[in-house]
């Protein structure tokens, strides 16, 4: 089946016509040396040279968020409800592979039982154009590791092929995905055969060739829960919230209630494992009370806890924690080296 | 293999044998592009990971607050001339006795961020050659500081109005994620229990909405001044890209002309804002 | 749009200063209509909230069988616990919940039930005991042994004398050495030693054993000794939580949620988790 042809200079004359109907518009613009997703930029500032600093993860699940308010009259109080925040249509234009594949991960956590609505309403009104990798465009990238790859579909509704310098192919993957068509056809150059797409995903595959598959790592994972891994690799760890923040997949939270005299709100708020505070009875027990701890929560969340709840791995191979790191804790090495243990039988 | 890793190796190794620290803290050639990563050396026989190259930006004081280094009696470490200036902040507030810590020092031309670019401190920096330390290595380098590369962005700053600075400031505070990098990066960043981790009262509001995070990043701004040393390790570390450096920068500056004071340079000195003295300038209180 | 994270509202009806740091609520819903159909089972727990400070998670302390109100009982520690502390009778809080698994009180029918606590931790177990004694004619002996650092720190005394003039209720309770007053006409003793001391039968039995981490390590092992099955006795795993529903990512040990597959446990089930509470 052959796939609309057109011009990559023209990308940014699509998401203006997507946008124009009043939707929230959330392109990757550069900003000094690095790229972010931002809202609201315009969209000749669209660059798509290489994966963002920050994923798309805080259009669906904002840093902080208000989930009700409450007014206090005298003895008693009343909670009223909130909307929640920018849940009207949103486009994400120009998301990675491993950023759109994260919505399909993280969806069944936030709907484990009780369904929590403001993360629903957002990716219901929201719609993912994804821009497929023809090579992996950082040294950290690894989602073919994770069962991923640079041309996955997986949580997109439409995907875009990078063919070469101008051409791009379109690909409409879901049925909201189809609903914009029009917006594309109009810069419609022709077709491509779906075997360059073939070609495209093959070149992308390849510049990933080298990156271990985690297979077995779940299972060693579950057998070496006091192994010397975690203090001998977590040591560098200095606890801050980077990796946590800047992934696609991480979801924990914090609740706070802040208020203005009689009246305010609480809040939803992003929060990290790797904090030393996060686990902290008060009583002053702390189960997670040293770094080496938390690091290994992080990484048993990610590849056994999730996987055995949800049979998904809690992680999409962005790279993100592996690039920004500041001191060079690489996830991926920590995990590759649970991989090769566990071959090793180890 | 340059001269200068050889030599940490060296003495590195020799402390190790002598037993003369419990270990040895410096860096070692890291796996994501050129970075290096902090490692701490327990044995002799491991001293061959260290290294030593324009990409040891880490600030590795900033281990001395958190275990295991914190429990060591004894640790060496691998520190330039801006990392050693830390070390003296910390020895000046008592945080840490001089005798824990073995300075391994090492003449230094210079390192380079990420984007390959030197750090603003390199520019102004007049220790490349430390003068504060227990052993050192390298070559001396005489120093050549451009001080007016210092204040330069500090000076753009000051010449917006308060309504520009405070738009500005708003722009880059509406970035930060209340990670904490910032805090965790940085060496003297040392209490127990962070303002902005205290909940009675909530001093600080802990949400990443702009009025959170301008209590959070001025409270910082304002908890250094006159300690901080300008590594940049926290600007260095935020995911965000917010120039906090400019910030940190410019309370330097004020307190540099209000008390005459340079962070991090005599173990002996105290820091302004935490001494009294009969003679300090009045002028803004009257 | 349904709010997982809204809160019922409920009136304080009754408060009562149980220690010197411990207070225990009698909570009504605001609204009629969650009034009426609120259930919960022995053993759930929910997010208590003072709106403006914040959300603090324990049990309900009522036993199930007790219908219109709930109630709990907890220790003035943090914010929200001070905060909770200084409400009136009058003054409305809020209430998420239930939460959590619960105690299988009918797997208890037919059996005898030995009920341990210490502290603090007697309000989970009140819940199971009040749910046994509102069913008695289900049940075979029921035993209670209960005990604190001091007399001072009892809690719900009123309701320990209510057990002891019952005749079909078995009830010892104890204050660590150095804990008792003149007056004290209880034992003396950790409250393993005096299980021991109790010796009840592990024969049909069940116990259900709530306590500070110190006190259940040493108890475990005195039920071991005296016949019971790790599965015969449940327990409850404290660990900090915030959404009570599973997605904070706050409570889990290892790969058990500890707000939505817990808060209660049997102690072969703890036996198999990771070191990671």
């Amino acid at each position: 089946m052959p796939y609309l042809k057109m011009d990559s200079a023209d990308l940014p004359k699509v998401a203006r016509k997507l946008a124009a109907s009043g939707a929230r518009l959330v392109l990757p613009v550069r900003e000094g040396d690095e790229r972010f997703y931002r809202e609201g930029a315009d969209p000749d500032s669209l660059d798509l040279t290489t994966i963002p600093k920050n994923s798309i993860k805080e259009f669906l699940f904002p840093k902080t968020e208000r989930i009700l308010r409450y007014q206090y009259r005298g003895k008693d109080v009343t909670v009223e409800d909130v909307a929640p925040t920018a849940a009207g249509r949103t486009v994400i234009f120009g998301a990675r592979p491993c950023d759109a594949a994260s919505l399909p991960v993280v969806e069944p956590l936030w709907n484990w039982d009780y369904k929590d609505e403001f993360f629903n309403a957002r990716r219901a009104a929201t719609v993912i154009v994804t821009y497929a990798c023809r090579t992996a465009p950082d040294e950290a990238c690894f989602c073919v590791s994770v069962g991923l790859g640079p041309s996955s579909d997986q949580g997109s509704d439409v995907l875009l092929f990078p063919l070469d310098e101008t051409v791009v192919a379109v690909r409409f993957v879901t049925a909201a995905g189809r609903e914009l068509e029009s917006a594309f056809a109009e810069f419609g150059k022709g077709e491509v055969a779906e075997e360059a797409l073939e070609a495209f995903r093959k070149t992308g595959e390849a510049s990933l060739a080298h990156r271990k598959k985690f297979d077995r790592v779940q299972g060693w994972l579950e057998a070496h829960f006091e192994d010397r891994l975690w203090e001998e690799k977590a040591f560098r760890c200095i606890g801050c919230g980077t990796c946590t923040f800047l992934c696609p997949t991480c979801h924990c939270f914090d609740i706070q209630d802040e208020s203005c005299f009689d009246a305010g709100y609480r809040l939803k708020n992003w929060d990290a494992c790797q904090f030393s505070l996060f686990t902290l009875h008060t009583s002053g027990h702390n189960p997670r009370d040293t770094q080496p701890k938390r690091y290994r929560q992080r990484i048993y969340h990610k590849y056994a806890i999730y996987p055995q709840k949800f049979g998904k791995i809690l992680c999409t191979g962005c790279g993100r924690c592996v690039a920004h790191c500041p001191v060079n804790l690489s996830l991926y090495d920590v995990v590759a080296t649970a991989q090769e243990r566990a071959e090793r039988g180890d | 293999m340059s001269d200068r890793t050889a030599g940490i190796r060296a003495i590195a190794g020799k402390w190790l044998q002598e037993g003369t620290v419990e270990a040895v803290l410096g860096w070692e050639q890291g796996t994501y592009r050129d970075k290096t990563a902090p490692v701490l050396v327990r044995k002799a026989e491991e001293v061959d990971r260290l290294v030593f190259n324009e990409r040891c930006t880490n600030n590795l004081m900033t281990y001395l607050k958190r275990d295991p280094v914190r429990s060591l009696s004894t640790v060496g470490i691998v520190a330039k001339g801006c990392d050693i200036k830390a070390l003296i902040g910390l020895i000046q507030e008592s945080q840490v006795p001089r005798e824990k810590v073995k300075i391994l020092a090492v003449t230094c031309p210079g390192v380079r961020n990420a984007d390959g670019k030197r750090p603003v401190k390199c520019a102004a920096c007049d220790v490349n050659t430390p003068v504060f330390y227990d052993e050192i290595v390298g070559e001396k380098i005489a120093s050549n500081p451009d001080r007016a590369a210092r204040f330069r962005d500090v000076e753009a700053l000051e010449a917006m109005t308060p309504e520009e600075r405070h738009r500005f400031w708003r722009e880059q505070f509406d970035k930060c994620i209340r990670c904490y990098a910032c805090r965790q990066a940085c060496p003297l960043c040392i209490c127990s229990r962070c303002i902005a981790e205290k909940n009675q009262p909530q001093w600080i509001e802990t949400s990443a909405h702009p009025r959170g995070n301008f209590a959070w990043n001025l409270i910082r701004a304002y908890h250094l001044a006159g300690r901080c040393i300008e590594c940049e390790a926290c600007e260095t570390a935020c995911p965000a890209d917010i120039p906090l450096m400019l910030l940190n920068r410019y309370m330097a500056k004020v307190v540099e002309q209000s008390f005459g004071y340079e962070a991090g340079r005599d173990p002996q000195a105290q820091p302004p804002l935490r001494t009294f003295k009969l003679d300090d300038d009045n002028s803004f209180i009257l | 749009m349904e709010n997982i994270y809204k809160p019922y509202l409920a009136r304080i009806e009754e408060k009562r200063k149980e220690t010197y740091d411990t207070t225990s609520f009698k909570l009504v819903f605001v609204d009629d209509e969650v009034r009426e159909k609120f259930t919960f089972r022995a053993g759930n727990f929910g997010e208590y909230s003072v709106l403006g400070e914040g959300e603090s998670t324990f049990c309900i302390a009522s036993s199930p069988t007790k219908k219109g109100y709930i109630e709990c009982c907890f220790r003035a520690v943090g914010r929200v616990t001070k905060s909770l502390a200084e409400k009136e009778v009058g003054d409305v809080i809020g209430f998420r919940g239930p939460y959590g698994n619960h105690f299988p009180v009918e797997d208890f029918f037919g059996k005898n039930v030995v009920f341990i606590a210490g502290g603090i931790a007697l309000p989970p177990v009140r819940s199971v005991i009040w749910n046994v004694l509102d069913l008695r004619d289900k049940f075979e002996k029921v035993t209670i042994v209960y005990g604190a650092r001091s007399v001072a720190d009892l809690v719900y005394k009123h309701e320990l004398k209510l057990w002891e003039e019952r005749s079909d209720v078995d009830i010892v309770t104890t204050v660590d050495p150095g804990g008792e007053t003149p007056e004290w006409k209880g034992k003396i003793g950790f409250v393993p030693t005096v299980l021991k001391e109790v010796a009840p039968s592990s024969e049909n039995s069940v116990a259900v054993l709530c306590g500070p981490p110190i006190m259940i390590k040493f108890t475990l092992p005195v039920l071991k000794e005296l016949g019971f099955k790790e599965e015969d006795v449940w327990t409850t795993l404290e660990n900090r939580m915030k959404c009570g529903l599973g997605k904070c990512g706050r409570c889990n040990v290892g790969n058990v949620y500890v707000c939505k597959e817990g808060p209660v446990f049997t102690a072969a089930q703890i036996a198999r988790m990771p070191n990671d509470f």
